[in-house]
């Protein structure tokens, strides 16, 4: 069996002091897209975040690793360096950094005025990265920002909700094409997706959905089939398949 | 056609001034440089734009002598005092743009300080007529052998009837150096003055006072840019005077502390009827070492006056910096960023020379305070 991209082992957070992750165990080998469902409050973000290495968020106990090395203890930026990306549920307001000096600092000039054209945000060169942004393109360029980079492993804060009809399936497909979906000889690239709306799983190939509740994640299936049960019954694991292991 | 006066300036001399805004004489429509006591060079490409040695300009016009030391009091404190009661003829340059002219090329005008431990004393003054346009950059610059000194300007600049002057103004001195400056604007009926200044580099104390009255209808615009590293104080006091019947104002300040102090009086006077007056003054504070000091005031004389402020300090947000991070920028590259993005260089529509040598200086800057 290969290595995991991810491999996140019996993992404890705390964000200011109160927990908020307990003991989350959660493998994502390469080229996979895993979806995390969960009911507000439950942690997904602060999953997220602590994998990312965000503050407030401190691992208490547990490990992270990524592309086997481990990465709990690593700052942000040397995390993102190793090729996880993410893309935030809200981010701050930049006031004075214009999307054009960001992508300048990241070095990806070149790609900007092509990747902004299928987001439709074009235009956009000369404003404030998330400042006065409508909640639609703050998630558009969120999307954006990651295809500038292309990480290896890309965390997605809700990236759906918000973006008005006209959009979804511009972020949907853009998500997709960030995913490989326009380099099929390269099938490497591996996302974990936060969703509220399931609209994603229409534009995705999603191969496993994961269940958290209070800060635990209680079980995995297909994600369209546990995405259907949770519409139907709330947020509780579908009765057959308590392991997507046994249904794939 | 250029009309010359005095000597060039060296090659050694134009590379010092590169970084404040100096390039190519051909592309300006008049150039002076002032070195140490001397009115070293003057270049007039444009008949429209005229540059004396202040004291030539007194013997040659005999009005020129009235506009001295009617913008400032010859009593204000003791450098003024000496300045006025000294024996020596002034030093410093006298610009005039003609009335109507509608001038195509900037006017460049610098301060060398090239005599360490030197003594430098200015009066400048400037007019440009009714109806005239122009654009300035003005620059003071030290060649790196030069760390301790002392410079004092006073400058008194009269915008007539209609006049437009827009002008970036940026200083690069020793950083052992005293440097005091007293400007003094009057914009005319109409007129329109548009200024942005940039003190970025160090220096050990700079004391900067400033006063522009407006008449009716005349419009002042300024941004200033500070930046204050460690070992760096900076004291900069100013009043606008929105004299006339619906003179108008917006006075911007962005102040950056590195280590080094920074205490910015502003004072907005509405006098006039139907006068209307911003200030902004916005302070960042990168560590603990420091201090800002931000007193913008507003008094109103006239019941129509419309006044209002705006003030903030504040540390870099940490949420700002780990989302930056978080896209592969190290630390010091993101706060770079920010910062940047703080003093909003963009928006000072500045060559890019001196938009390039700001953020050099700002990055160099913030990566040793830290
Ligand atoms: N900085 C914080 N300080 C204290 N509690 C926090 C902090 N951030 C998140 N939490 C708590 O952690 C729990 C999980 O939050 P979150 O991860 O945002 O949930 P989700 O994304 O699933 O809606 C919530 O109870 C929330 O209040
Ligand atoms: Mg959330």
């Amino acid at each position: 069996m290969t290595t995991p991209l991810l491999d996140i082992r019996d993992l404890h957070v705390e964000a200011d002091g109160s927990p908020v992750i307990h003991g989350v165990n959660l493998s994502i080998p390469i080229g996979e897209t895993h979806v995390l469902f969960g009911p507000n409050g439950s942690g997904k973000s602060s999953l997220l975040a602590t994998i990312m290495g965000l503050a407030p968020y401190r691992v208490t106990s547990g490990e992270i690793w990524f592309k086997g090395q481990r990465i709990d203890a690593l700052p942000v930026d040397k995390r993102a360096q190793m090729g996880l990306g993410m893309s935030f549920q809200r981010p701050p307001a930049l006031e004075g950094v214009t999307v054009e000096a960001f992508t300048a600092a990241i070095g990806s000039s070149a790609l900007l005025e092509s990747e902004a054209s299928a987001l439709d945000f074009n235009g956009f060169a000369e404003r404030d990265v998330n400042a006065g942004f409508s909640g639609g393109e703050i998630k558009r360029w969120e999307i954006l920002k990651l295809l500038l980079k292309r990480p290896d492993l890309s965390l997605f804060d809700e990236p759906e909700s918000g973006v008005d009809l006209e959009h979804i399936a511009a972020v949907g497909k853009a998500i997709d094409r960030l995913l490989g979906a326009d380099t099929p000889a390269d099938p490497q690239r591996t996302a974990l997706v936060i969703t509220h709306t399931g609209f994603i799983l229409d534009y995705i190939h999603a191969d496993v959905g994961h269940l958290m509740v209070d800060g635990r994640i209680v079980g995995s299936a297909d994600p369209r089939t546990l995405f259907s049960h949770i519409k139907a019954h709330g947020y509780s694991m579908p009765p057959v398949t308590a392991n997507v292991s046994q249904t794939i | 056609m250029a009309t010359l006066l005095g000597a060039d300036i060296t090659p050694e001399e134009k590379q010092q001034l590169a970084p404040v805004g100096y390039s190519i004489e051909g592309e300006h429509s008049a150039t002076c440089v002032l070195v140490d006591q001397d009115v070293r060079h003057i270049a007039v490409n444009d008949p429209d734009v005229e540059i004396l040695p202040l004291k030539d300009a007194l013997t040659r016009y005999d009005w020129v002598q009235d506009l001295m030391f009617k913008l400032i009091n010859p009593t204000e404190n003791d450098h003024v005092a000496q300045a006025a009661e000294s024996r020596h003829a002034p030093v410093g340059h006298f610009i005039r743009v003609r009335k109507g002219a509608k001038v195509r090329l900037p006017v460049q005008v610098f301060t060398l300080l090239e005599t360490p431990q030197g003594r430098q004393f200015h009066h400048n003054i400037t007019v440009i007529e009714e109806g005239a346009e122009v654009e300035m950059i003005s620059g003071s610059a030290v060649p790196p052998s030069v760390h301790a000194g002392h410079h004092l300007s006073i400058s008194e600049t009269y915008l007539r009837e209609g006049a437009t002057c827009r002008s970036v103004s940026i200083e690069h001195w020793g950083p052992a150096m005293e440097v005091h400056s007293y400007a003094r604007t009057h914009v005319g009926t109409n007129a329109r003055v548009i200024e942005s200044n940039i003190q970025v580099s160090p220096v050990k104390h700079h004391y900067s006072q400033s006063r522009t009255v407006i008449e009716d209808g005349g419009v002042s615009n300024d941004q200033s840019v500070i930046f204050a590293p460690a070992g760096t104080g900076r004291v900069m006091e100013s009043e606008i005077h929105l004299k006339g019947v619906n003179a108008r104002s917006e006075s911007i300040a962005r102040m950056v502390t590195g280590g080094g102090t920074i205490t910015n009086r502003t004072t907005l006077v509405g006098e006039g009827r139907d006068t209307k007056g911003f200030l902004g003054c916005n302070g960042l504070k990168l560590s603990d070492e420091g201090e800002i000091l931000s007193v913008p005031a507003l008094r109103a004389r006239s019941a129509q006056a419309q006044l209002s402020h705006e003030a903030s300090i504040g540390m870099i947000d940490q949420a700002k910096l780990s989302y930056l991070m978080a896209s592969g920028m190290s630390e010091d590259a993101a706060r770079d960023l920010i910062v940047q993005g703080f003093l909003n260089l963009d928006a000072q529509q500045l060559p890019e020379a001196i938009r390039v040598e700001v953020s050099r200086t700002i990055a160099a800057a913030n990566s040793g305070a830290l």
